[in-house]
């Protein structure tokens, strides 16, 4: 019986499992099969190629723009949100009062709740109309949609790595206090490091997160496909490309095909950060 | 088996009882498609009608899958539909509803009455950068050009009409949708946009193109450069619809109160003026 009931548990489990792999396997089969024409027919030009004309007749599929401006919201938002996010996270760790963190926990998770429509929105009606009394001739740019994005992503960092800071035994940072270290040393030396594995896996979810976001950088980015030269220059990363663009072409052409090798690219920016920061985290940790 | 049957039978009556319209396409016509129906519903409480509002492109599509009944298309069949509807032995029929024209937009207090389309060509292609390059007596700002994306029928129809083949310059900035570029040409000092004649408010300054105004007559006689005629396309492979709800959307919509109804809704009536 209890044999039974034992594998029974087993195969449950095995089965979900099994799902979920399953299901990310053909999800990224799906996107490889999509973009397959694209990458044949196209060859090295989307990695080349500044123009992205796709429903121009001959149509052009140059990505480059697309990808440094996704490499560059991404680079922006991840160098704001992540400091900020550890600074955040060491002050409620090291300094906070059980109500402080208590509040400041409550005020994040009903940050994180806020849709992101929400936030690109109000950006666009009460943040846009600033910079006009600065002359800026753009108003929506990449400035914009960094600080969409930063506001975005700040409290899913926050929270995750405070999380990773309280999963530090107590007796370890005790042992740094009794040999005369102040908090702040101790905090900076002794639990960072031994949460290092927590906060960089924080920090690729939160680059993760970035690379992804749609809706902000589709409302505040400007949607012009041009590598920025100023930080008030209008973008269009490839996410924006994707959902402003995967309704209208064709299914099976090749804009179609475009939009997809564009998902497939994303994909695999985000692969190859989260394996460094596995590997990465392997040696120090 | 009774059950079976009586299962039948309730599909059948449901069926019977409940047509469902599904009319998909552009967004230029959806706000018509939107008064059409809510008229119709008052005069056909059981009558059911889906709308959505997609794109040309998609309704057309649609109809081709026929995932729809009618498509909204505020642009013409592209070659490529008609060789593949002639592939599949299909037969859509167009039907004009009303006209449309795309007003050119700036900000009020740009001073700026009038812009050839030469001029509107060179802007939209990045040939023109600063306003005092269209007329000298305006600031020497950058132009900053909106556009619709380019799943907006709108956006074809420029693209056809205006830059004739030409490539837009990158940096115009495509945007969702045509609120957003009156709203931001509205603030905007220095921003240029076009629109639909229908979406038009008083907060932004319309400009002559070529010297006209995208006025009722004009867009009529075909004077206004910019303008379109708006169609309903169905598939009449088995011939024209002699009833049912198809029939009953398309009496209504060339009627009177439906032409009347497409004034309503900013655009102008092809029919019983």
């Amino acid at each position: 019986m209890r044999n039974i009931k034992y594998y029974f548990q087993l195969t449950l489990i095995f089965t979900f499992a099994l799902f979920s792999i399953a299901a990310l396997i053909f999800l990224i089969f799906f996107i490889v099969k999509e973009s397959l024409p694209a990458i044949i027919h196209l060859k090295i030009k989307p990695f080349i190629s500044l123009y992205w004309y796709p429903t121009y007749d001959p149509p052009e599929f140059g990505m480059l723009a697309l990808i440094v401006d996704t490499l560059l919201v991404t680079v922006l938002s991840s160098v704001i949100t992540i400091p900020l996010g550890y600074f955040i996270s060491f002050y409620l760790h090291t300094y906070a009062s059980d109500r402080e963190k208590h509040i400041i926990k409550y005020i994040i998770s009903v940050l994180s709740g806020v849709p992101s429509v929400i936030i690109g929105a109000a950006i666009l009606i009460f943040v846009s109309p600033i910079l006009l009394n600065f002359d800026i001739w753009s108003t929506e740019n990449l400035f914009l949609a960094v600080l969409g994005l930063s506001f975005l992503s700040l409290p899913y960092s926050v929270s995750l790595m405070t999380d990773s800071l309280e999963d530090v035994p107590r007796e370890l940072e005790e042992s740094s206090l009794a040999l005369g270290a102040s908090k702040f040393i101790t905090t900076l030396k002794i639990t960072t490091k031994a949460s290092i594995n927590g906060i960089l896996n924080a920090a690729v979810l939160t680059i993760n997160r970035v690379i992804g976001e749609t809706m902000v950088v589709l409302l505040v980015g400007g949607g012009a496909a041009i590598i920025p030269t100023s930080i008030f220059d209008p973008i269009k990363p490839l996410t924006a490309a994707i959902a402003s663009e995967i309704g209208e072409a064709g299914v099976n052409s090749m804009h179609y095909h475009a939009l997809f090798l564009a998902g497939l690219i994303l994909l695999c920016i985000s692969l190859i950060l989260t394996y460094y920061a596995k590997k990465r985290g392997r040696i120090d940790g | 088996m009774r059950k079976f049957l009586v299962l039948i039978l309730f599909v059948f009556t449901v069926f019977l009882f409940s047509e469902t319209l599904v009319i998909k396409g552009s967004n230029t016509i959806f706000p018509i498609a939107q008064l059409w129906i809510e008229k119709l519903k008052t005069i056909y409480p059981d009558l059911e009608i889906t709308l959505e509002g997609a794109g040309s492109s998609t309704g057309i599509a649609a109809l081709f899958n026929k995932t729809a009944d009618i498509a909204n298309a505020s642009r013409w069949l592209k070659e490529s539909e008609i060789a593949k509807m002639h592939k599949e032995g299909r037969y859509f029929i167009p039907i004009v509803i009303g006209y449309d024209g795309i007003a050119i937009i700036v900000n009020k207090n740009l001073n700026l009455e009038k812009i050839s389309l030469n001029t509107l060509k060179k802007i939209y292609t990045g040939k023109i950068r600063y306003w005092n390059q269209v007329d000298p007596n305006l600031p020497k700002k950058q132009i900053q050009i909106y556009s619709r994306n380019t799943a907006s029928g709108t956006f074809e129809t420029f693209e056809k009409i205006v830059l004739n083949k030409e490539k837009m310059a990158p940096w115009v900035r495509m945007v969702e949708s045509t609120r957003f570029e009156l709203e931001t040409v509205e603030k905007n000092p220095y921003a240029i946009a076009y629109v639909g004649i229908g979406y038009v408010t008083d907060d932004v300054r319309v400009l002559k193109v070529e010297g006209i105004l995208p006025t009722k007559e004009n867009i009529l006689n075909g004077v206004y450069p910019i303008s379109r005629a708006l169609y309903m396309f169905l598939d009449a492979t088995n011939g024209y619809p002699d009833s049912g709800a198809i029939k009953k959307y398309i009496t209504f919509g060339l009627s009177k109160e439906g032409q009347e109804l497409v004034e309503k809704a900013g655009y102008v009536a092809a029919y019983g003026f």
